[in-house]
């Protein structure tokens, strides 16, 4: 039988149709990096205007310990710190590089001999040298390494889970949202080098087995993965039932282990630790050629030519706009994926450490909303066993203790609940505001 | 590219392409073969009936969205036409056209719209109408017309079983497969109904538990009174009933064993008036009744949540 969650989901079209090839994305001449490119505190500017920084220095250090430095993904002179527009419309603070002509040509050409280099398949024993778990923590902390899945929770504070004794490191590749395929093309392409990525968070973590989890829509990175775990014997390659959301991270848990997180618990209290496959690949990168976390992997695709729809290494900082795309008719411009990705309104704003893909499809104006038929497909569909129709209806009518007793701060906002509303409610957005507003 | 104008949405982004109007005529689909059963049985009386229904149904919906809740008309969902197809399908096909339209207003008039329109009845509008005028006009709802037949009427296997005219062992299965026994327009051949039922299944609209679960519960009180089952399955209107009726979403639970005891009990219910009640048919009344009680199914009945409470976590 395949491992898969017990309760819910849903099957929303793949539209996996982007190519698994990864192309290098020319280096910007201006970045602009945001301090807050994490959950938990900004970080803090160590820069000025006018300074000359280098690609991977540090200009922003972590601002608590729930937090990451941020890196000069080009070398150039430090034109502005200011408020720049994020892609959803809002201000943040950031740090704007501009690099003149020989310096961008000195990173380009510094960018290539990298990429290439990675292509050599370091052994751990080689990388690892000396450094143990407190070390390599702080290294993958130094490199300013993230949740690069979107949740963009500092790494380095996930791996330090001593007190709940974890006894397994989950890495997930179920890449469960539609269209995206950035991960997926990272496993097909670097399989070594991701999975020696995976031993490194593991010795971190002092825990003692990996297991990947990968949906079985992806038959070449699974085959990868195999071939390359063949002499890791702490990595069981676990391929998953293609199930929405079977990338979330409660559900991912109990799919390949069979235990459930406790309402309002964290991972770890399940003794696992999640991290999504590009963060393992950037730990790699960190460990294996201090390099620190100044590029990802994005998938730009959606209603756009279909030799359009690619990977790309793009640097951080680097305007969306930048990317090569096309817009369909009434377009949306998603970060992320179409199920729990967010809408962007400027496309001049900064590719940051969450973004794994730029989803560029059609406003689908073809529905109206229509009363609720109590039809039961948000029940059915509900991957944590809520009743998505009750709770909305309670934050529709403020019922914020309803909401609560229904037990609203379970909901993971997956989306499943409206993606499959006949009616086209509104169902999560009312259930959002149930959320934050039934919070005691 | 500078700042193009961009559509600003939540999440999720994608929606599904079903829609509430898709699941009424996937139903008016699967009810195709039954009306078609009825128009070749008992020909033009039926079509006026049908039409009649269907009419009436529409246009109180029009008339109460346009002049009472100054909407815009909810005719697109379909499901006005719905309820007209299945109320004429519940009647007797030589019933007078005007108590077709009195059953509209009850149905469509009272049932629906003074509930608040779509999905906030509690009870299935069609049913009601037909109890109504069950209730109002008991001769003219039970005097069932023999299928091909102009002109003559004869009772059902129910009524003729209840009154003790005949056996129910004695009754053949095949001709109330088939559709050549008197009733409802509806009602009479099990095989459209069936083929209905397999095509609601197959576009996943309906789900296969109160249909089975209501002739479980049928079938187990069949057992208990020494009555052949099959024959109470195939008779009557519990095949249309269980697979068109008592499935209506708005009525029935939320949650699949919510939706095993509906169904039961509906089977429950339906057989002790059958074998024991005055009337000789009790499907329109047990899934009443059982409307009634889906709230307080859906209030004890919850889904399974994923997260066991905090003190219970595995380690």
């Amino acid at each position: 039988m395949k491992h898969t969650f017990k309760i819910g989901g849903i099957h929303p079209a793949e539209n996996k149709t982007a190519s698994l090839e990864i192309d290098l994305q020319p280096l910007p001449t201006t970045v602009c990096l945001p301090l807050q490119q994490h959950i938990g505190a900004p970080a803090k500017a160590i820069v000025k205007r006018g300074d000359k920084v280098t690609r991977g220095q540090i200009i922003a250090d972590p601002g608590g310990f729930v937090s990451a430095p941020v890196h000069a993904s080009i070398s150039g002179t430090v034109t502005a710190i200011e408020n720049v527009i994020m892609p959803d419309g809002r201000t943040a603070p950031a740090v704007v590089i501009k690099a003149d002509e020989d310096e961008h040509q000195a990173d380009t050409e510094a960018r290539k001999v990298f990429w290439v280099k990675i292509d050599e398949e370091r052994t751990l024993e080689d990388i690892i040298g000396n450094l143990n778990a407190d070390k390599l923590r702080a290294k993958i902390a130094g490199a300013g390494i993230v949740g690069l899945g979107g949740a963009t929770f500092p790494s380095h504070v996930k791996l330090n889970a001593k007190d709940a004794a974890p006894d397994t490191l989950i890495i997930n590749g179920c890449e469960c949202e539609p269209f995206l395929r950035c991960d997926d093309a990272l496993m097909c392409r670097w399989p070594h080098q991701t999975l020696e990525g995976a031993r490194l968070l593991m010795r971190a973590s002092g825990v003692k087995r990996v297991i990947v989890g990968v949906e079985d829509n992806k038959p070449r990175a699974i085959e990868a993965l195999v071939k390359a775990s063949e002499d890791m014997p702490e990595i069981e390659i676990c391929p998953v039932k293609t199930k929405y959301p079977q990338g979330g991270e409660k559900q991912l848990i109990e799919a390949l282990t069979g235990r459930r997180v406790a309402s309002g618990a964290l991972p770890a209290s399940a003794g696992v630790i999640v991290n999504n496959i590009a963060t393992a690949f950037a730990a790699y990168q960190a460990i294996a050629f201090d390099e620190p976390l100044i590029e990802r992997i994005i998938t730009v695709t959606g209603d756009i030519p279909a030799d359009m729809r690619r990977n790309y290494i793009v640097a951080l900082g680097t305007p969306f706009s930048e990317l090569p795309f096309t817009l369909p008719e009434n377009a949306m411009a998603i970060i992320g994926g179409p199920m729990m990705g967010r809408s962007a309104v400027r496309l001049d704003a900064p590719v940051t450490k969450g973004s794994s893909g730029l989803l560029l499809i059609s406003h689908p104006t073809n529905y109206e909303t229509q009363p609720c038929v109590r039809c039961a497909e948000c029940v059915e569909a509900c991957p944590m066993g809520l009743e998505p129709y009750l709770i909305s209806t309670y934050g529709r009518l403020r019922h914020w203790d309803d909401a609560r007793n229904a037990g609203v701060a379970d909901c993971i906002e997956c989306g499943s609940c409206s993606y499959v509303c006949p009616s086209h409610r509104p169902i999560l957005d009312f259930i959002r505001i149930a959320k934050i507003r039934s919070r005691k | 590219m500078e700042n193009p104008r961009l559509i600003f949405s939540s999440t999720p982004h994608v929606r599904t392409t079903n829609s509430t109007s898709k699941a009424m005529l996937h139903v008016i689909i699967a009810l195709l073969p039954a009306v078609a059963c009825s128009l070749w049985y008992f020909r033009l009386p039926a079509l006026l009936v049908l039409l009649v229904s269907i009419g009436s149904c529409m246009a109180i919906e029009w008339g109460v969205t346009r002049f009472m809740f100054h909407r815009k008309n909810t005719l697109t969902d379909c499901s006005a036409i719905l309820t007209g197809i299945l109320l004429a399908l519940n009647l007797p096909s030589t019933l007078p056209l005007w108590m077709v339209v009195a059953g509209a207003v009850m149905a469509v008039g009272v049932a629906k719209m003074a509930f608040g329109g779509l999905g906030c009845n509690i009870f299935n509008p069609a049913l009601v109408g037909r109890v109504f005028l069950l209730i109002s006009f008991p001769v003219a709802m039970t005097t069932w017309p023999v299928p091909l037949a102009d002109g003559i009427t004869g009772p059902t296997i129910l009524s003729m079983t209840k009154l003790g005219t005949i056996n129910a062992t004695d009754a053949q299965l095949m001709p109330l497969f088939l559709g050549f026994t008197g009733g409802s327009m509806g009602e009479v051949s099990a095989a459209a109904l069936l083929l209905g039922f397999i095509y609601l299944l197959a576009v996943k609209v309906i789900r296969w538990h109160i249909p089975v679960s209501i002739i479980a519960g049928l079938a187990a009180i069949d057992l208990i009174a020494g009555y052949p089952p099959l024959i109470d399955i195939l008779s009557g209107g519990l095949l249309l009933g269980a697979i068109f009726m008592a499935t209506d979403y708005v009525t029935s639970p939320m949650t699949k064993k919510g939706m095993v005891l509906y169904g039961l009990l509906i089977g429950l219910i339906t057989a002790v008036i059958r074998r024991w009640g005055a009337y000789p048919e009790g499907m329109s009344f047990a899934i009443l009744i059982m409307n009634g009680f889906t709230p307080l199914i859906n209030r004890y009945i919850r889904p399974q949540r994923f997260s066991p409470r905090r003190k219970e976590a595995i380690a």
